[in-house]
Parts: C-alpha cells; structure tokens; sequence
C-alpha cells in the first residue's frame, strides 16, 4: 500500500507533533536540565548561578535529612506493596467470591471512593484525625481504654511518617482492588468450578488460579505503588511539611523544601536527579522481571 | 500469603457449602468493618462541618445540635466557589487537549506508516517513567521564560505534557485490537484518513476515551505540585491549593474548613459515581491487552 | 457494542459541566456573586471581599498632590485570614477611588504560605510591586539579590518623622532603608487572672518564679502554659526572648550576623537548657502535633493558666475581637522573665515591626511608594489600631480612646524597651534558622538535647560563612 508520497508520510508526522513536542519540551528537556543545574549553586535571591562541579551531589551523600527522605520513600514503597497491592489482591479475591449482586458494587464503591477524592482534602481530613487533643484516633483509644497508645502521631518523629503511610493505604487500597477485580472478572468460572470438584479449597483456588492470572496486573499494580511511593509529595507536604525535625520529609519535600525554602536551589536538583534516576530504574526493573511471562490459560 | 477465605481441610462440594460459612460469615464481617473503617473518615469530616468551633473541641464524635449551614455559605464565599471553578476550567481544558493530542498519536502510531514510528512510541510511552516532581526546578525556570506564570495555560499545558504518555498507552492498547473492517470500508469509499479518524475510529473507541478522559480528569483536578508552584494569584488558584491556602487563612474556624473539604470532595465522588461503569468498563477493556 | 456515532464527548464530562452548573446556580442564589475569573490573563480583578465588615472611621482619602497616577500594580500581604483581610482591602479600595486610573491588585497569602511564595515569585522574577517581608536577614536577602528598592530617599521630611524610629531601624541595611513598617509588636505571656488568683500565684519576676508557678499549676491539674508547635515557629518565640537574657548584646549581634557567626558562647546552651525546662514543666506535651491556634483556642476556654503570644493576637482576647466577656475582662500579660542572674541584656524586649518592601523593578514606582504612604497616614494607622487591634508604628496612632488597655500598655512598655529583639527565625541566616527549628522540633519530642542542637547551630552557622 504505497499509495502515500513521500511527502504524506512526512506530513503523517504532524499527527504526533503536538504530543512529540509537548513532550520534549516540558518532560525531556527537565530531565536534562535538571542535570545541568545541579552543579551549580543558586537560588531565588543570588543573582547569578555559582559553579560547584558535584558540589551538590556531595553534600547529598553527607545529608542525613536525605537519607531518611529516602529511607521514608522505601518504607512508603514495601508498606504500600504489602497493603495495597497485597491486601488489594485478597480483598478483591473475598469481594470477588463472596459478595454478589448489588452488594458486590456498593462495597466496591465505598472502597474506592477515597482514591478519587484530593490528596489535599484526605490530608487535611487526617491532620485533624491525626490530633492529639481532639482527633478521631486518640479519642477511639480512648474509648478503647487504650490511653497509654495516645501519641501526638504528627508531632512526634517516631511516628510523623507512618502515620502518613497510613493514611495513604486508607486512600489507596481500594484503588488497586477495583484494579484487581478488573482482571478476576476475566478468568473463566470454569477453572474455579474444576478445581472445587476436583476438592480444592478456595484457598488453593485462590493460590493456584487466582494469582496466577491476574500477574500481569500484579506486576501494574506494583509499579503503580512503587513508582507512586517514590515521587509522593502531596500528603506529606499538607499534613507535616516534613517535620518535625525534617522526619517525614520524602524526597519530593525535601526537594520543596530545598528550592524554596532553604534557597538551595542547585541542590534540589540534584535531588531531582536522583529520585529521576531511582524511579527510572525501578520502572524498568520491574518491566524487566515481567518480561515474557505472560500465562496462557 | 494463605488466603484466609474460608475453612480448609474441607472438600468444597459445589454450590452452596455450609461448612464454609462461618469462614463465609468472618470474611463478611471483615469487609463490613473495613467498609465501615473506610467511609467513617468521610462522615466525620461532613458532619464536623455542621459543627461549632466549640462543639468540634468539646465532643468529637457526637453529632452537631444544630446543622449550621451558614459554615458552608461561609466556605463557599470565602474562596471555594472561585477554586472550584478554576479547577473546573483547567481539568476541562486538558481532558480535551490530552484526549485530543493522545487519539491522534495513537492512531497515527497503530494506522499510519509515519517515519520514526518505533521511536516515536517510545518517546511517548517512556515519558511514564518521568514524574512532574522531578521536573519541577527546570519546569519553573521554563514556564518563566515563556511568560505564562500565574496563568491557567501553564498549568494546562503541564498537565496535558505529562499525562499524553499514560493515555496514549491506554488508547493505543485498545485500538491495536479494534477491527480494521470498517475503517477500510471507509477508505474504499473514498474517506480520508482524517475523516477515517473522527468518523469511525473515534466512535468505535468511545469506552476507552471515556475511561481516559475520567482518568485525565482525576488527575488534574486533583493535582498539587504544579497547581502549587505555578499559581501566585489567589483568584487563580485551583482546588487543592486553594484549600491548603483555606486552612492557612481560617485558623479558628475549623468547621468553615471542614465545610470547604466536604464541598470540594463532592464533585469529584458524584463524577465517579455517575461514570462508574463506563470507567471500570473501559479500565477493563483497556488492561485486558 | 454501542453503535451511537456521536462526537467524541464523553458523558462524563457533559455531567461535569452540568454538576457545575448546579453548583454555581445554588450558589448564586444565596450568596455574593463570585467575580468570574478570566481565561487565560495574568491579571484577574482583586479578591473579593468577603462579608468585609464596615470600616469603624472610613479612611480619609489623601490626595496625592502630584500629576495624576496611571497603572496597576500588585500588592503581596500575609494577612489572608478573615479577621484581616478586609482591612487592606478597604484601604486599597479607598486608594483605589482617590485615584480612578490606578488598580492595585491584592495577592493575599498565609504566614505560613508567604514563606515559600516569595521565594517562587523571587526565583520566576514575578516578585509583587509592593510585597510583605520580615524584618532580619529575611529581608536583607531580598536586599543583597537587588530585589528590594532603596526608600532611603523615598522616605523623607513628615512621613519619615511620623514613624517611631526603631521601627525603621529594623529595615535598615548598611545605613540605607528598604522597607516601610505597617505593624508593631512584641511577644508577651498572657495569663489568665482568676486561675492566678485562686490558685496563690503571683505574676512571676524570674525565670524561675515561672517555673515554679508551673509545678503549682500542674499539680492542680490545669496546664500552666498553652502551647502548640506545629510550624515551630513558637518555639522560636521562645528563644528570641531566651536568648538575649544569656547572651551579652555584642556577642548576639555578631553571631546573628551570616558573615561573623560562630555561636560559641555558652550561653547559647544555657538558654536552650532554659526552654528544655519550660517545655518539661510548664508547656503541653505533644506540641508538635498542636497549632498554635488550637492551644489559643484551649487558653481562651480558660483551660490553661498561660499562653504566649504576640501583641497583634491580644485582639482576640477582647469582646470586640470576639472573646466571651468574662475572659475579655479577666487576661493580664507580662514580658517574659529572665533568669535571676541573666548573663545578657535584661531590658531586651522580643519584637519586630512587619512590613513591606518595594521590587526595584516595578513599572509603577511613583504608584507603589504612594500607596505605602497612604497606608501608613494617621488615618490609616488609626484605623488599623482600631479595626484590627494592632499596634501601629505611625506615632500617635494607639491612644486611650481608640484601642483597648492592654494595647496602651504595650505601646509605653516598647518604648521603654532598651532593644528589640526580632525573631529568631527571620533575623538569622536560613540555615541557622532551620537549625533552631529542627532543632527545637526534636528537643520537644525527645529525640536531641541542647547540647546537640548547639553543635548543629555552630555548623550551620560555619556553613552559612562560607557561602557569603
């Protein structure tokens, strides 16, 4: 079919053009740049930029604030692969095999409905819940005769940040069951029925069928939750901005807080260039291990 | 990760089992709880914002005595009604240039021989990988130069920037498996591929746009790094900054933000509930690739 | 499969559209109309005034003499909260009438959120015309990048001469002035007299008569001082007062300055050592997790016996500010007392004026440096006294008649003062600020000592020498 001149497959071009460009400019060039302006020193107020080489990337190796971001942003990760992608699974799984009908949906909406609601709202919501005095989570041990649990949960070091992790499974969770379910309605009854006449248990069913099939939105799913565990900012930044003491700072906050408060601006990108690199790896980690493993059924 | 759905050691006869149901009845209760510790957040925030300053302090769990709806008057005068439409205006904006930019690339990717088309696809495809927050020092330096700081087009254009990859894989995935029948029936009589595009491919793909256009809209209108950062002028500022700036402003008057929060979660909860099978559907359809 | 060949709009956002629709139409019909913002510009119409209440005194207009001024420009408060807003607005309106071809356009932020907006708008080279700044090295980093203009001779003659000048000592640089002051204030320790009364205390004179008073109040089981840390900044409070009773003046100044600071004298720990007793005796745990708003909130529910604040909040604690009358008639306040054998400046009072700096680069000098004037005349400074019970750097402006007494009180005892010490967090390199508050932070939860938090001051401060 080569009915097309040269010049209509050049002019093809044009149908990619507004993605291909916007996408160069405002996604690409960032990641470039980024690199650039890391090695140099500068912020809002200096009125030029100040050369230091790798300057930045040392002092990001010495800073124990950037340590901890990460650490914050792995613990983000496993919580949010055990919570959301596993427990999303066996969520789906019991939602799936048990519940039918109109119940089957109501249960699943009232699951999902936190993840369409703001990040902003949910953290705002949770400071307040999250309050040592008046909140819902102090008052509950309380009730629950379990005073001495009480914890100012966002102003204490130990605690600033999984309380927040908490507060995104919350969200989360449903997010990834609906997902799962998605893929479980795919799989043919008729696998489940063999298996139960055959004497499985639904939780044989579940090990040997389920989890099988559904790998390729495992593995969706988990890049989702790692990927998103890594570039969080939103939640933290509303509910702690970091603190106290720079505790629950991620690197995207820190990042933040870098640029535009401690006017370091050079070296919030190289922050930048880090979580870029991290989240990049892991991506294609992940891809990588799913390579070609699609089952057949 | 033993699936603690039901009693083992049993043979499961099919059908309906009655040894089973105590594990049936636990599971039930499990989600129950789990529903309930899912949506009692949600309750607490709207009933707070009936609430009085005082009542919010004396007695958190207790429902207000009177139901004040002037605190949400008062929210929506002092600035929901004006972030809400900002948001409004934006997420509408780049649900139609993402859709738009997206199918066309999609198309042009899956029907048309276009040059470079491998690496065009990856180019897309891997922008995934890149996340706004990364981007975001160079990005400030760059919306500057281009004069549309403080505007809606910066944020605008960002979005749609940053979501074109996730949907073209959602639209490309579905239309790779969309029967080309009727498209070449159309070429035969004589269609360009323009009108090809608008005219039957653009139908036929009419679950996964809406699905995507839901997603799009999620997206932006909950979006907070560049809504933050690009967006001085308070008459400007979308939803989710707007309400930070809210809490920053009425540090007295909780139940006012409480008001705000429950008026701001609403949309977007009565937009899914609404498009709710339209977006599962097209979720469906598009993963199942 | 659907077979509809409608166009490509999705249902969905059709029910957007309409849910919009809804919502703005039950919206119109009871409240102020919202002024719709305009697609794509950069210069939207002012905020809306919301409720604004009346004017106690309406501002008299002063008209400026000159030719007549054209243009807008932007104008950057921190003053975003209800209670406040509405009196710039009215001024800026007044403004605005006097001069029909003028517009000014307000941007009004947090305190919280001007922090990091100033520095977006610094680093996109959008900084307002007129724009809020601290007093301290905050503002003399606008000075040293060349983002703040020069008022030196802008500021002369009579308006020069209606300002207290130590007001205008706080935004002077080498000699040279660069911000006009809107607000006075100082920080002092309200207290609730009939707690005090019933409980045998008396006003306390040291540092440790305070903590004394504490344990009594403790032991009754009423919290001694209301206290919440959540932006760490009252915290900081704390230390601006601490600080000078310890360290002598001439030591503090040269470690305040980012060039000369070293932090060595001991005193620095002796004071830290200070709070890290107030905090264990006297301050309410968890504090972190606490605003400073919801410990006012349980201090005016006379729940504690004490509450640190700022004279600017004093107005809440009137029943005109909207306090119940048996509270508004029953707060007292003191400055808070040094040590019995302080080591530093006794007649130090922590305080600083707030105000505001010009961009050099504005298009509308002769506009901006007008309106500054115009905000700062009697009448305005009267208006601001009365309004919203701030204390006005404008002489003359917070008599008997139009404020309450505790404002009187502190206007004379400013004027005693023998130096003002400004915040610890805006007068100290960015740094050294961060060390205090972090540091601060993990001294209230435990988790550093003050010794450890004197050893990060001193390496932030050996940093911040070298990167002057």
């Amino acid at each position: 079919m080569s009915q097309t001149s040269r010049l209509g497959r050049w002019s093809m071009l044009l149908w990619v053009a507004p993605a291909v460009v916007l996408l160069a400019v405002f996604v690409y060039y960032p990641v470039v740049d980024n690199v650039f302006l890391s090695l140099y020193r500068w912020n809002a107020f200096s009125p030029k930029e100040v050369w230091v080489g790798l300057d930045n990337y040392v002092n990001l190796a010495a800073d124990p604030v950037f340590w901890s971001a990460l650490f914050n942003n792995v613990a983000y990760a496993v919580v949010s692969v055990i919570f959301q992608v596993g427990g999303g699974l066996i969520l789906a799984a019991v939602l799936e095999e048990l519940v039918h009908g109109r119940w089957k949906g109501l249960f699943r909406t009232v699951y999902f409905i936190p993840a369409v609601i703001s990040l902003t709202i949910t953290g705002l919501l949770f400071q307040f819940i999250y309050n040592p005095q008046i909140g819902l989570l102090n008052q509950l041990l309380s009730g629950l005769r379990l005073d001495a649990l009480q914890h100012s949960w966002l102003g204490e070091s130990a605690t600033a940040i999984w309380s927040i992790i908490a507060m995104s499974q919350w969200q989360s969770i449903g997010y990834v069951m609906v997902l799962f379910i998605v893929a479980m309605q795919r799989i043919p009854r008729e696998l489940y029925e063999a298996a139960y006449i055959d004497g499985a248990t639904r939780a044989q069913a579940f090990r040997r069928i389920t989890v099988p099939l559904v790998r390729e939105m495992t593995v969706l799913a988990m890049i989702i939750t790692v990927s998103g565990a890594f570039l969080v900012f939103n939640e933290v930044q509303v509910m702690t901005a970091g603190g106290p003491n720079n505790s629950s700072h991620t690197l995207g906050t820190w990042l933040y807080k870098s640029a535009f408060f401690n006017d370091q601006m050079g070296y919030a990108a190289a922050i930048a260039v880090v979580i870029f690199l991290i989240t990049v790896t892991a991506a294609i980690f992940q891809l990588f291990l799913n390579r070609g493993k699609v089952v057949q059924y | 990760m033993a699936g603690n759905v039901a009693r083992p050691h049993r043979p499961e006869s099919p059908g309906r089992a009655v040894t089973g149901s105590i594990g049936r009845v636990i599971a039930y209760v499990v989600l129950v709880v789990f529903a309930v510790a899912i949506i009692y957040p949600l309750v607490w925030m709207t009933l707070n914002g009936f609430k009085s300053n005082a009542e919010l302090f004396g007695d958190a769990w207790g429902l207000p005595t009177t139901w004040r709806w002037e605190n949400f008057a008062k929210a929506w005068n002092l600035g929901v009604v004006r972030y809400l439409l900002n948001s409004v205006i934006v997420t509408g904006a780049s649900v139609v240039t993402t859709i738009l930019f997206s199918s066309l690339a999609a198309y042009a990717l899956t029907r048309l021989r276009i040059p470079f088309a491998g690496a065009i696809t990856v180019l897309l495809l891997g922008g995934m990988m890149l996340a706004p927050t990364v981007a975001l020092i160079p990005l400030f330096r760059l919306i500057q130069a281009l004069h549309i700081f403080d505007t809606y087009w910066a944020l605008i254009i960002l979005y749609t920037a940053f979501r074109i990859p996730f949907t073209v894989f959602l639209i490309r995935a579905y239309m790779i498996t969309l029967s080309r029948e009727m498209e070449d029936a159309a070429i035969v009589d004589g269609a360009s591929r323009w009108q090809v595009f608008w005219l039957v491919v653009m139908p036929l793909c009419r679950p996964i746009i809406v699905s995507a256009s839901l997603l799009q809209a999620l997206f932006a209108w909950n979006e907070f790094v560049f809504a933050l950062v690009f967006i001085s002028d308070t008459n400007l500022k979308t939803l989710p900054v707007g309400l930070l700036a809210m809490q920053g402003r009425v540090l007295s008057d909780w139940p006012v933000l409480f008001a705000a929060l429950t008026m701001a979660a609403i949309p977007m909860i009565v937009l899914f509930l609404l498009g709710q099978r339209q977006f599962i559907r097209g979720l469906s359809e598009g993963f199942g690739k | 499969m659907r077979t509809t060949t409608r166009a490509t709009r999705p249902i969905s956002r059709f029910f957007a559209l309409a849910m919009t629709a809804g919502l703005v139409l039950a919206a119109c019909s009871g409240s102020a109309t919202p002024t719709p913002t305009a697609v794509p510009t950069a210069a939207p119409s002012p905020s809306v005034a919301a409720a604004s209440t009346e004017p106690a005194a309406s501002p008299s207009p002063n008209p400026s003499p000159a030719a007549e001024l054209e243009g807008t420009i932007t104008f950057l408060h921190k003053y975003s909260d209800p209670r406040y807003a509405p009196y710039f607005e009215s001024v800026v309106a007044a403004y605005m009438a006097a001069h029909p071809k003028v517009t000014i356009q307000i941007q009004a932020e947090s305190d919280q959120g001007v922090k990091d907006k100033l520095r977006v708008l610094a680093a996109s080279k959008q900084l307002p015309d007129i724009y809020f700044s601290w007093a301290g090295d905050f503002s003399k980093k606008f000075v040293r990048g060349g983002l703040a203009k020069d008022l030196t001779g802008d500021i002369t003659g009579a308006w020069k001469d209606s300002f207290v000048p130590a007001a205008l000592d706080a935004y002077t640089y080498d000699g040279k002035l660069y911000g006009v002051p809107i607000t006075l204030d100082a920080k002092y320790m309200a207290y609730n007299k009939k707690l005090f009364a019933d409980n045998g205390v008396a006003v306390p004179t040291t540092l440790e008569e305070l903590l004394t008073a504490c344990d009594t109040f403790k032991a009754k089981k009423i919290e001694p001082i209301a206290f919440g840390n959540q932006y760490g900044w009252p915290a900081i409070h704390y230390l601006t007062q601490l600080n000078p009773y310890f360290v002598p003046a001439a030591t503090m100044a040269t470690d305040y300055d980012p060039a000369t600071g070293a932090f060595t004298d001991p005193g620095y720990l002796n004071s830290l050592q200070a709070f890290a007793d107030i905090n264990t005796r006297c301050l309410t745990k968890g504090s972190n997790g606490i605003s400073h708003e919801a410990a006012q909130a349980q201090f005016l529910a006379g729940k504690s016996a004490m509450h640190y604040i700022e004279a600017v909040e004093f107005f809440a604690f009137t029943e005109k500010g909207g306090a119940p009358a048996d509270f508004a008639n029953n707060w007292d306040f003191f400055k808070l007392p040094a040590p019995a054998s302080p080591a530093g400046d006794v007649g130090t009072l922590e305080g600083a004026p707030d105000g505001f700096l010009v961009n050099p680069g504005s298009q509308h000098l002769d506009i901006a440096i007008d309106f500054l004037k115009f905000l700062t005349n009697a009448d305005n400074a009267k208006k601001l006294v009365a309004d919203l019970g701030w204390l006005s750097p404008v002489q003359g402006s917070a008599t008997a008649d139009d404020t309450f007494a505790q404002n009187v009180t502190v206007v004379q005892d400013i004027a005693k003062a023998k130096a003002m010490a400004i915040w610890l967090d805006t007068v100290t390199q960015i740094d050294v600020a961060n060390a205090y508050l972090n540091g601060l932070q993990a001294m209230l939860d435990g988790t550093k000592t003050p010794a450890q938090v004197v050893a990060d001051i001193q390496a932030a401060a050996a940093k911040a020498k070298t990167e002057n």
